[in-house]
């Protein structure tokens, strides 16, 4: 359950990241697509970095054996 | 979309009236957005028609070069800052140049002369000085000697002469005039001298020499050296002649000196009185010349720089053809269609001011040749820009990678990098580069602060994405720090006995934002990294790749080639994902089911026997089948990589061909003319084995280089380990041993070596070594996918792109 919602968690940033550069930047289409393109790259880098690591994690097949020191 | 393909260019023909020519051209070249083609190529320099100004500039530069060179040896720096524009033109600049010069060179002309006599007359100051006293110890001798030898005084020679008298004394007999030659020799050469005279006149002269304490300079040579003070009595010509011969020969300057007292303190005195004046003299000289240059210098950069406009200018001018009556110049050259506009102002308001009668005339002309690529980029996108045509400009209007090299680059980077405490020192020294930025461009750096300046933007994106992934990997200079919420690991039972055996177990949901702090220091850290960044290593590869494949299938629908999609897009995508698609399908599904599947053995038996039963490494039902398909469907797609493209180019080539031939034969031509001519197309442009080589060449590239490249992803895992491998060491082995020593100056010690060890070798290595390999997966195995990169880069005439080179 916890991938779930932080995937939408991602998703939501990446929208309200989108949207405030089309607010903000707002530079004509060609330019907002421009912008688009790198918010939705860094987004889907970041998510799919995360999401590597959590699924990794969710049945691990080796536990931490501590060093005894 | 802005940066993906190149900026619409167009081939225009500018015909100029001669007198608004040089104003346009100074104007376009304000504008940057208009590159010339050289239209005069084949003329030699002597034969373009503005040669003669290129010559006058080329004068110019010289003087300027002349006044540089002077003003560094007196010391003077001109202002970097050019004041204001003088409002000279080319022609009063010259005359005013010339005036200069003239002036400068008399100057140091008269200062050379002053100065040659100033040195002379310092050195017979000096002759007069030591050869007195020498000459007056002597006497003080002889004076001494004759009260001692009680000689009586010859009545003809005075006391003056005591050398004289003591010669007459103990020779007698011959009544023999001695003379001699007083004069300064330089110390080196003072002692093969001394030896020559020795030799030469066989050992008849009688030489002393006395030292000179402080250096004195050459009137010839100018320079500063040490010298000696020689007296040479010689007696008869011809010994006075070979004398002067040597002396000569040495470089030993001679002066005259009278023996008598009197004729010395008037000599003194008179070589005293004349070095005081031309002390003045000179003094004033020199003044003179500096404030001449200083004059010169508060002028001239900007002087410089408008002689390298106006050098530029004419070169531009000598492109253009100048057309038979003589009133018009003719222009080609490319510039982008949406700046069309502004160049047309920017001429009508050249033509304007000219007062020509007729505006310049812009005409668009159709041309099959390739334009250069543009691009426009502002401060940001510019260093992204740069390391992508590093490797290759973009062919025009191909997708340009620059637009996902500008997340992907520093994302990469990050994965190697992973560590939030080094990200933000990365992301401190960045940002003092960006908040400084308007300061630091307009100082002059060395060339390696110059490299790190220019990619700012680049690093800092970097760090910014370091940090994120140094939180992901739960690394701050090595240390984990619990900041998302409990472990997910505990002890199996209350005694935690088999903690260090068989290890902890998963007690609550999964750690949610990275990797389990537990990990760090425990002895299975290293094989659930391992595990975990190779196979990261190759989702992040086969996306990339896939991303690469895709922007291909966007290039050839962009221009229009169907072939290129069905028959190259198509089957590399199944191939690629067949392969490595399925194994990144086969990693999710084994961490979400947890399974014990061997991805190896699947993998390799899948080629191996793929119809054997997979027993303990089925993850899901119907794997069999599916694998069989998948290989299939792969081994199809070799041969449909490989075949269908030559034959289809072919046919494609003759259905245009034969319709060409069909248009020949109609417009009347000689039938055998035209055969000839699309027999000689078809040798120029179809030759079908080489085209079938190249596909051969580049479906065997792709196959193997699926597997290659996926492989080569696996530096991602490689350098990340490096890294986090090296923290751990620098912050165990150093701050952690200095700590536990309880002293303070071990402390400090081991505090400094920490410092410079994570500088020096984490900071700088690592980022260089982690950036390289970034580049190297994009350059190689992202481009390589769909890039061609073959066209070449607009560069318009502009006056900020002049080099050093132009002008001094």
């Amino acid at each position: 359950m916890g991938f779930v919602v932080t995937s939408l968690i991602f998703l939501l940033i990446g929208i309200i990241a989108s949207l405030s550069t089309r607010i903000f930047f707002n530079k004509g289409p060609s330019a907002n697509l421009f912008h688009l393109t790198l918010v939705l790259t860094s987004t889907t880098c970041c998510w799919m970095m995360w999401a590597i690591v959590y699924l990794a994690q969710m049945n691990p097949l080796i536990v931490p054996i501590l060093s005894g020191e | 979309m802005d940066l993906l393909r190149s900026e619409p260019m167009q081939l225009v023909q500018l015909i100029i009236p001669i007198e608004a020519a040089h104003r346009s051209i100074s104007y376009l070249g304000d504008l940057a957005l208009f590159q010339f083609k050289d239209l005069n190529e084949n003329k030699s320099p002597f034969q373009q028609t503005y040669a003669s100004q290129v010559k006058r500039c080329g004068e110019m530069t010289r003087t300027l070069r002349l006044f540089k060179e002077q003003m560094m040896k007196a010391g003077i720096s001109p202002p970097t800052r050019s004041t204001k524009d003088s409002g000279l033109d080319l022609e009063k600049l010259e005359v005013k140049l010339k005036e200069l010069e003239a002036e400068l060179l008399e100057i140091n002309a008269n200062n050379e002369k002053l100065q040659h006599t100033y040195n002379e007359l310092v050195e017979y100051k000096l002759v007069l000085e030591k050869v007195g006293e020498f000459f007056s110890s002597a006497q003080n001798n002889a004076v001494a000697r004759q009260r001692e030898l009680e000689v009586q005084p010859i009545v003809e020679t005075s006391i003056d002469s005591p050398l004289l008298m003591e010669q007459d004394a103990t020779c007698p007999i011959k009544h023999i005039k001695l003379g001699f030659i007083s004069g300064l020799v330089s110390r080196e050469k003072s002692i093969p001298f001394e030896r020559i005279l020795f030799r030469a006149t066989r050992g008849n002269v009688f030489l002393k020499q006395a030292i000179v304490d402080h250096h004195v300079q050459d009137p010839l040579s100018g320079d500063k050296v040490h010298k000696n003070v020689f007296v040479i009595f010689y007696s008869g010509e011809r010994v006075k002649s070979k004398i002067i011969k040597i002396c000569d020969a040495f470089g030993a300057n001679r002066y005259p000196f009278s023996d008598e007292l009197g004729k010395q303190f008037q000599m003194m005195t008179e070589v005293s009185g004349r070095i005081a004046e031309l002390k003045t003299t000179i003094d004033a000289g020199l003044l003179h010349r500096s404030t001449l240059l200083q004059k010169i210098g508060y002028q001239f950069e900007s002087w410089n720089l408008l002689l390298k406009k106006e050098k530029s200018i004419y070169r531009i001018l000598n492109m253009l053809n100048i057309n038979v009556t003589k009133k018009c110049l003719l222009a080609e050259g490319w510039c982008p269609i949406s700046a069309a506009r502004q160049i047309q102002k920017v001429l009508l308001q050249a033509t304007m001011e000219c007062n020509s009668q007729v505006g310049t005339i812009f005409q668009v002309l159709q041309t099959k040749e390739l334009p250069p690529t543009y691009f426009y980029t502002n401060n940001f996108t510019c260093s992204f820009q740069e390391i992508v045509d590093a490797y290759g400009i973009a062919k025009y209007q191909e997708a340009n990678p620059g637009v996902y090299t500008i997340i992907t680059f520093p994302f990469l980077f990050a994965v190697m990098f992973g560590d939030w405490g080094h990200g933000i020192c990365l992301l401190l020294v960045t940002l003092y580069f960006i908040i400084n930025e308007n300061k630091i461009s307009s100082q002059k750096l060395g060339d390696i602060l110059e490299m790190v300046f220019g990619g700012r933007y680049i690093i800092m994106m970097m760090a910014l994405f370091s940090i994120y992934t140094g939180l992901i990997y739960n690394e701050f200079f090595s240390i984990p720090f619990e900041l998302f919420g409990p472990t997910a690991y505990g002890c199996r039972d209350p005694s935690c006995r088999d903690s260090t055996t068989i290890g902890l177990i998963k007690v609550r949901d999964t750690y949610p934002f990275g990797v389990d702090p537990k990990w760090h220091g425990t002895r299975s850290e290293l094989p659930f990294l391992n595990s975990l960044k190779m196979k990261m290593s190759i989702l992040l590869g086969v996306s990339q790749m896939n991303l690469g494949i895709i922007l291909s299938y966007y290039n050839a629908k962009y221009f229009g080639n169907n072939i290129n999609i069905w028959h190259q897009f198509v089957p590399q995508m199944i191939f690629l994902n067949s392969l490595f698609g399925y194994l990144s399908v086969l990693i999710i599904v084994k961490w979400c089911t947890g399974s014990q599947a061997d991805l190896y053995h699947v993998m390799i038996y899948m080629f191996l026997s793929p119809t054997d039963d997979l027993g303990e490494n089925q993850l899901f039902v119907g794997q069999k089948f599916f694998q069989v398909t998948l290989l299939l469907l792969a081994l199809i797609a070799v041969p449909w990589m490989l075949l269908p493209k030559p034959f289809l180019l072919k046919k494609q080539h003759e259905e245009r061909h034969k319709g060409q031939s069909y248009s020949l034969l109609y417009s009347g031509e000689d039938p055998l003319e035209s055969e000839s001519n699309s027999i000689h197309l078809d040798h120029k442009e179809f030759e079908f084995s080489e085209i079938f080589v190249h596909q051969l060449i580049h479906t065997i590239e792709f196959v193997l280089g699926a597997v290659s490249n996926t492989a080569s992803y696996l530096r991602l895992w490689a350098l990340s380990l490096a890294h986090s491998e090296l923290s751990s060491v620098f912050y165990d082995k150093v701050l952690l041993l200095a700590w536990g020593y309880n002293n303070t100056i071990v402390l400090i010690v081991g505090i400094i070596v920490f410092i410079c060890a994570t500088v020096g070798v984490l900071l700088v290595m690592e980022s260089l070594s982690a950036f390289l390999h970034a580049l190297r997966l994009h350059w190689v195995e992202f481009q390589n996918k769909f890039y061609e990169g073959d066209g070449y880069k607009f560069s318009p005439f502009s006056f900020t792109s002049l080099t050093d080179e132009d002008g001094i």
